[in-house]
């Protein structure tokens, strides 16, 4: 997806109408796979093995057809040696058609001709295709195992268990991650940031997701003014972590952590504390109590 | 034996046939501007009566009921005359019926874009047209079965039973779905609510394609494919199988179209197993078509009448495949709610109904102009045009549906959603619905096309308005015997009361244990009705198709729970009347969106979406903050509900008014505290309390709820 995403949108168009099998293959893999990791070397030795299992199969069908054209060619030649002459029996499309749908010949079709004529329309009175007519029995079998399977043997999961499970392995996957430690961050450990770097994401994800309420330049909107130094939940890096972590549902503050990492929480309410004394082009009023940092008490106290 | 002198009707025929024309034209027009605005929001010219909630319906009901309608009654006035040997029953009721119907549409053109909607798609037209609409399908049924009783034909042709099955079915879903309690002259409430007007609709949404899509063409092409061919059709037997197997199984289907919503497994499960049992049944009528042409395969290389009846047939076949296939639940979690099947649905409107509808043209009008097609080269480009115009149209939307289903359920290695931001799967997809509407624009240019060849074919022949025929009449006396079936294709009434038992049964079964038994929808305690003001806002809500583009139904995915919110629950809708599921999501879901945002907020982003989401396709609606709401209508909208269950106390409609004043003042200071002056009586207030409150009756116990809470406990 993220390959796509890169691409021009022309670009995506052509792509998307002329090769979507190729496409759709790249949406699967494209999230890990960049110009020189080894899933790319992966696909494109996949891609050289199908290309030469074609050409084999193209060849052994073109030697296959060479050498049914000799065969006939010696048959014809020996039913002439004496004195008769070759007739050619059914091809394999037409034997294969007529074994599907075991349709009377079209010479013979008088035989299954109806007496019936409505407005200059006749009716034959084919066979029902043995193929379709098996597909139709399947297709009953199918049903009355589904409905045991789901209904009464109770062997595969409904909605409700599905969902269970989806949840239960995504909070396994959480407990491996926790295991790492690759994210043990929040309100109560975290520290603002200075590097730079994270500072700038920081200020990708405030332009992306906060200033729409916020303004830009934090000067506020639908939600409060953030360069003053009034804060209504806490103005301290903790505080502002656990306002953007949990949210204030009940007043309109979306809670990000489903959709925030820990260290992008924290670059972001860092990014917002940089803002401290900034001059907005329209501040919204002063809302909650000051803070000052350092004071005791309103670390915690919020 | 005697010769009976008589005519056919042909004026009739004419008349259907222009109709078909002129509203094709403008129903796809409607349908172009409408996938415009998908890219370009503005297209609505910024009136309120060309949003794309209101357009939609527009589209959908014009090219169903007005083109494919009129096609399917000039086809049948056409050939069931001369399948029967006789002309209509009688000329006056044809012509009730023509312009009774032709009223119909023209009330719909004019009420859909004001807003008069029930919301219940592809039957979305208010109550009186309800009405109108039942009695002018009667007075076709009894035109229809009587010309069958004056037959001078002893048996029915299959294309009759496919036209009979088309009558009861349609009369029956139309009745039943329409069902609904006045509450002015142009606005009801669904007698149904939540999980069985979901029911209900989609029983009857899935039998409209079933019933008014399929059988009545299948019909046609029982007719019009031989006739074109000069070739006898394959197999009796096989229409047999196939007619009753097909009218049977269809009407259990409707389920598929709520799979992983709160509708009960065991309802969804009998929507999966007759979907997948439709496919055969549906093939068979593929089949018989296409093996009609044995032996005549090299005319359709010549004969563009044949190519469009091939190629629509063949798209019959695709998306007769393709129905079964996402009615699989794998396959439905991902297509469901995406472009996917807005694609899967065109394959068969544009193939099989277009062209169909176009093949029978091209053969039927020089005919009944004595005359021949005016031109050949410009029905092959007719043809060639509105192919590519199909594959242009369905390739990039089956693209984009997958696109964007994918990045709906894109984790990150972190866990986290990869796409939090809804609107980011929508800018991704924008581009494909450009190509779209060059689909869509070939397929006009190409039914243009046929307009002007059509024209001039009429101007170089003449109408044979009553054209003459001749045919004894029916014997008096008992036939014994012959093929079983045979019996039944001298009997119309009793066969077209068999062909109501088939269809009756998959509907009874389904919706009499959904009705009745209690555990099917669990009631939630904490779940009341809707205040006044909340109700005012809900019918703004359905007034501006809402519904059209954002679903109230989050499936039980771990992607949508972290999206939305918990998952939507059966008892959380019995007060919705009538259910707003939604089928597609152009936007995000909003079932959870109450108290999601502040006031401000929704205020911002209904004035301008692109403020509160830059780069949003919602169009901005600022007659909301102009129009009042009618308090005068409340105590007519709590009684109405009251009607159909409802629990307001008596007495509640006189206090009503006072306390929607009350809640509207409550928000408006809200807002106000935020800067925002407006009036509480406007029409966006009543909208943010509809909002607000969505979903909010549960208390929420999900995994990511429950910091929430903790943190409301520890106090801000």
């Amino acid at each position: 997806m993220a390959l796509l995403k890169n691409k021009p949108k022309t670009c995506l168009t052509l792509f998307g109408l002329l090769m979507p099998a190729v496409g759709f293959g790249q949406d699967a893999s494209a999230s890990s796979a960049t110009s020189d990791s080894p899933e790319l070397l992966l696909y494109t030795a996949m891609a050289l093995v199908v290309i030469v299992a074609v050409l084999v199969l193209v060849v052994a069908l073109y030697t296959l057809t060479i050498i049914k054209v000799i065969i006939r060619k010696e048959k014809v030649s020996e039913l002439a040696d004496q004195g008769l002459t070759y007739e050619e029996g059914p091809g394999f499309w037409a034997r294969f058609n007529q074994k599907m749908t075991d349709a009377v010949p079209l010479e013979k079709e008088d035989a299954v001709l109806l007496d019936h004529n409505y407005d200059g329309i006749r009716e034959l009175d084919n066979h029902l295709p043995p193929w379709w007519k098996y597909m139709f029995y399947l297709s009953i079998v199918f049903a009355v195992v589904y409905m045991l399977a789901y209904h009464v043997f109770d062997t595969l999961p409904l909605q409700e268990e599905e969902y269970q499970n989806e949840l239960a392995l995504a909070s396994e996957e959480a407990e491996a991650r926790k295991l790492l430690a690759v994210n043990e961050l929040d309100e109560n450990s975290v520290e603002a940031t200075a590097v730079e770097a994270e500072l700038a994401n920081g200020k990708d994800i405030f332009d992306k997701s906060c200033a729409v309420c916020h303004a830009a330049d934090g000067g506020g909107g639908v939600g409060p003014n953030l360069t003053d130094v009034y804060w209504i939940h806490g103005g301290s890096i903790g505080d502002v972590f656990k306002t953007i972590k949990y949210g204030v549902p009940q007043k309109g503050m979306i809670a990000w952590q489903a959709t925030l990492k820990p260290t992008d929480i924290r670059d972001v309410a860092s990014y917002i504390l940089t803002m401290q004394g900034t001059t907005p082009a329209s501040p919204k009023e002063p809302q909650g109590d000051p803070y000052e940092p350092g004071a005791a008490g309103q670390e915690s106290g919020n | 034996m005697e010769l009976e002198k008589f005519s056919y009707d042909n004026k009739i025929v004419k008349y259907f046939a222009i109709a078909t024309v002129v509203f094709g034209i403008v129903g796809m027009l409607v349908g172009l501007t409408a996938a415009i605005q998908l890219f370009y929001p503005i297209f609505n010219f910024d009136l309120q009566y060309t949003t794309f909630g209101r357009i939609r319906p527009l589209h959908t009901n014009a090219v169903i009921f007005a083109f494919v309608g009129n096609a399917m009654f000039a086809g049948v006035y056409y050939s069931l005359q001369r399948l029967l040997k006789a002309r209509m029953l009688s000329d006056a009721l044809s012509w009730i019926h023509f312009w009774g119907w032709q009223l119909i549409i023209v009330a719909a053109a004019i009420t859909l874009p004001l807003g008069f909607t029930s919301s219940k798609e592809y039957a979305e037209l208010e109550w009186p047209i309800d009405i109108a609409i039942a009695l002018i399908w009667v007075v076709f049924g009894i035109n229809m079965i009587g010309t069958i009783l004056k037959r001078r034909e002893r048996h029915m042709y299959v294309a009759i039973w496919f036209y009979i099955a088309t009558f009861v079915t349609v009369a029956v879903l139309h009745i039943f779905n329409s069902f609904a309690w006045p509450v002015s002259l142009f606005k009801s409430y669904s007698a149904f609510a939540g999980v069985q007007d979901a029911l209900v609709q989609w029983w009857y949404g899935h039998n409209a394609v079933a019933f008014f899509l399929t059988t009545p063409f299948l019909g046609l092409m029982y007719y019009y494919l031989p006739k074109a061919a000069n070739r006898p059709v394959y197999s009796y037997k096989l229409s047999i199988i196939h007619f009753w197997s097909l009218i049977f199984i269809y009407i259990w289907a409707g389920p598929h179209h709520l799979l992983y919503t709160s509708l009960p497994n065991w309802a969804q499960s009998l929507g999966v197993v007759f979907s997948i049992m439709l496919l055969a049944p549906s093939w068979g009528g593929m089949l018989n078509g296409l093996l009609t042409l044995r032996g005549a395969w090299d005319r359709v290389r010549e004969d563009a009448v044949l190519k469009f009846m091939v190629v629509a047939v063949t798209a019959y076949g695709m998306s007769t495949f393709e129905g079964p296939m996402l009615s699989l639940k794998n396959v439905n979690a991902i297509a469901h709610f995406t472009d996917w099947i807005i694609a899967h649905v065109h394959i068969g409107g544009l193939g099989w109904n277009g062209f169909l509808t176009f093949g029978m043209l091209y053969w039927m009008i020089p005919r009944i102009y004595g005359t021949k097609l005016f031109s050949d080269k410009l029905a092959n480009f007719h043809f060639w045009i509105g192919t590519l115009g199909i594959i242009f149209y369905a390739l990039p939307l089956y693209w984009a549906g997958i696109t964007q289903s994918l990045m709906w359920k894109q984790f990150t290695e972190d866990g986290f959603l990869q796409y939090p931001n809804f609107l980011e799967t929508v800018t991704q997809i924008v581009p494909m619905y450009m190509l779209r509407a060059v689909g869509g624009l070939l397929y006009i240019i190409g039914v243009l096309v046929m307009a002007y060849n059509l024209v001039k074919t009429a101007y170089a022949g003449k109408l044979i308005a009553n054209e003459p025929a001749e045919a004894p009449a029916l014997e008096k006396r008992e036939i014994v015997g012959g093929h079983w079936h045979a019996v039944l294709e001298r009997k119309p009434i009793i066969f077209t009361s068999l062909a109501l038992v088939a269809i009756l049964i998959g509907g009874v079964i389904e919706f009499v244990p959904a009705f009745l038994i209690k555990s099917n929808v669990p009631t939630i305690a904490s779940v009341k009705p809707y205040t006044p003001l909340e109700l005012h806002g809900r019918d703004i809500y359905i007034r501006e198709g809402c519904n059209t583009c954002h679903s109230q139904m989050v499936r039980p995915f771990r992607e949508e729970t972290e999206r939305y919110g918990e998952y939507s629950k059966a008892g959380e809708f019995v007060y919705d009347h009538p259910f707003l599921w939604g089928s597609k999501r152009t936007g995000p879901d909003l079932h959870r969106v109450g108290a999601k945002y502040p006031d401000s907020w929704h205020f911002n982003h209904m004035l301008d979406p692109t403020s509160m989401s830059p780069g949003s396709i919602m169009p901005p609606y600022p007659w909301l903050f102009e129009q009042q709401v009618d308090a005068d209508l409340t105590p007519a909208m709590i009684s109405a509900l009251r009607h159909v269950g409802v629990p307001y106390e008596e007495g509640f409609e006189d206090e009503a008014n006072a306390l929607m004043s009350k809640q509207a003042a409550l928000i408006a200071t809200n807002l106000k505290k935020d800067g925002i002056e407006i009036a509480p009586e406007a029409e966006i207030i009543a909208l943010i309390a509809y909002l607000q409150r969505l979903g909010t009756d549960i208390k929420v116990k999900g995994v990511a709820n429950q910091n929430v809470s903790s943190t409301q406990e520890g106090g801000n």
